[in-house]
């Protein structure tokens, strides 16, 4: 077994194990807080995936990130960029949701401080009806 | 350990290994692939190509062309999401008043020199990375999270009220979230815009002349890449994530108390 | 040679990440367990680094290890700091 293919087991095995960490942190803790946190590691592994499905090894030489960093123009530099960038279009949709997964995550934080308000804890088994 | 955990571990268990199991019977396939998907190729072979002017973009980076270019529209309603989100957070605390009086309280003499410094070189990084976005890695939504870096440095340094006596009030981010919503929005519509006014075909989220569609944002201005509506863009989307996140942070510090009287009425 | 010690590198910081997801998960007090979330973060902008996807470590160091943990600094400041009995 060559060392790529072996990086590339441990790097997807390590990933699913923190997908079930993350999904036991929202199912088992009792806090609000720690189910949020464990959220946002839930949809970090989830974006990791997506780029790594995007990821690419080239037959020869090594993989480029998608920028066109030659200032001329031929079909040969071309030919050379395609043939060695990995995929853009995960990376584009991770973009975007990387910061909608912010802007998400404040809210979560507000309603979190909202249901301390009304019911004096943020455990789900001790609050008041 | 109770049962109810022994039945969640057991069922997490079971899904992660179905769901690894489905991944590598059709999702994954070969790891590390040799190749990228077709429509991949396509899009890095459009990005930057003097060869089909009417099909390419406008700058040497991939990523960005993909957000504001080829796939424009679906960043347009993911601003709207994100939008959506942050007022659904204002919400809850509508009402409250942000106000900048009374006593700061803030960390040691060494942390605020040291921030003194970062306020000045972390904005600078910031409209960089925004108005390099086309040709370098970077974009309108980096660099309006490394600017909102600095908002929290200042929140959490110097504390709130001193951010609000410099100058950074509620009325002044809602204006700035209003000129970068408006800039997206106006630049989306631009070019047809004109086209409906010189009487010609045009597109929504138009940034090169099309076929049939002669009209586009500059491409190149005295040999240096100006990158059409992508740079417009890039700014109107820095300013705009920018001013949501600060509006956020700035409701999310005020003091427990003074939220209380207002929000339980 | 270089191609060696990226790979091996890659390896290590999957493996660090799943150490640190771990950590955060159990650990009861929250303000150690946001810190640890930012080192997993960390641990993740390094895989994206070394994915070849420079835009999205540029997004998500800030996002994952300074905005996030102070979001929830200022939540777990609001309520409670320990998490279960």
């Amino acid at each position: 077994m060559n060392l790529s293919l072996m990086t590339a087991y441990v790097v997807v095995v390590s990933l699913y194990v923190n997908l079930g960490i993350a999904l036991y942190g929202v199912f088992a803790r009792p806090s609000l807080i720690k189910k949020l946190l464990a959220i946002t590691i839930l949809s970090d592994t989830a974006n990791a995936f997506a780029v790594l499905v995007g990821y690419r090894w080239p037959v020869t030489g090594t993989p480029k990130p998608p920028v066109y960093t030659n200032s001329t123009f031929n079909n040969q530099t071309l030919h050379y960029y395609v043939s060695h960038a990995v995929d853009p279009l995960p990376q584009a949709l991770v973009l975007t949701a990387i910061v909608i997964g912010l802007a998400v995550t404040v809210f979560i934080a507000f309603i979190i401080i909202q249901y301390y308000r009304l019911h004096g804890t943020v455990d789900v088994r001790k609050a008041r009806r | 350990m109770r049962a109810s955990e022994i039945f969640v571990l057991i069922s997490i268990i079971v899904f992660i290994f179905s769901l690894a199991y489905i991944t590598s019977l059709g999702g994954l396939g070969q790891l590390p692939p040799v190749n990228v998907r077709l429509l991949a190729q396509r899009y890095l072979a459009l990005t930057w190509n003097p060869l089909k002017p009417f099909m390419s973009s406008s700058g040497y980076e991939s990523v960005t062309a993909i957000v504001w270019d080829f796939r424009g529209l679906d960043t347009f309603f993911e601003t709207a999401v994100f939008y959506g989100a942050i007022i659904a957070a204002i919400a809850i605390y509508r009402g409250v008043k942000i106000s900048g009086k009374g006593r700061t309280t803030g960390m040691s003499p060494i942390a605020r020199t040291i921030t003194r410094l970062s306020i000045i070189l972390i904005p600078t990084v910031a409209a960089s990375i925004a108005l390099h976005g086309h040709l370098t890695p970077g974009g309108g939504f980096q660099a309006g999270s490394v600017a909102t870096v600095v908002v929290v440095l200042i929140i959490m340094v110097f504390g709130r009220k001193a951010l609000i006596r410099k100058g950074v009030t509620k009325a002044r981010i809602l204006l700035f979230r209003s000129l970068g919503l408006l800039g997206i929005g106006f630049t989306a519509v631009a070019i047809l815009l004109a086209g409906v006014a010189l009487g010609l075909n045009a597109y929504i989220f138009q940034n090169q002349p099309k076929l049939f569609a002669p009209l586009g944002f500059p491409k190149l201005y005295d040999g240096m890449i100006l990158g059409g509506s992508l740079l417009l863009f890039n700014l109107f989307e820095f300013i705009a994530v920018t001013a949501g996140f600060t509006l956020v942070l700035l409701l999310l510090s005020l003091g427990e108390e003074e939220v209380r009287g207002v929000v339980e009425k | 040679m270089i191609e060696v010690f990226t790979l091996a590198f890659l390896m290590l910081v999957s493996v660090a990440s799943v150490v640190a997801a771990y950590l955060a998960i159990r650990e009861r007090d929250m303000v150690k367990a946001i810190v640890y979330s930012a080192i997993q973060s960390a641990m993740y902008a390094l895989i994206f680094y070394v994915l070849m996807a420079p835009d999205i470590v540029l997004v998500y160091i800030p996002v994952s290890v300074g905005i996030t943990p102070a979001v929830l600094l200022f939540v777990t400041k609001k309520t409670e700091r320990y998490d279960g009995d």
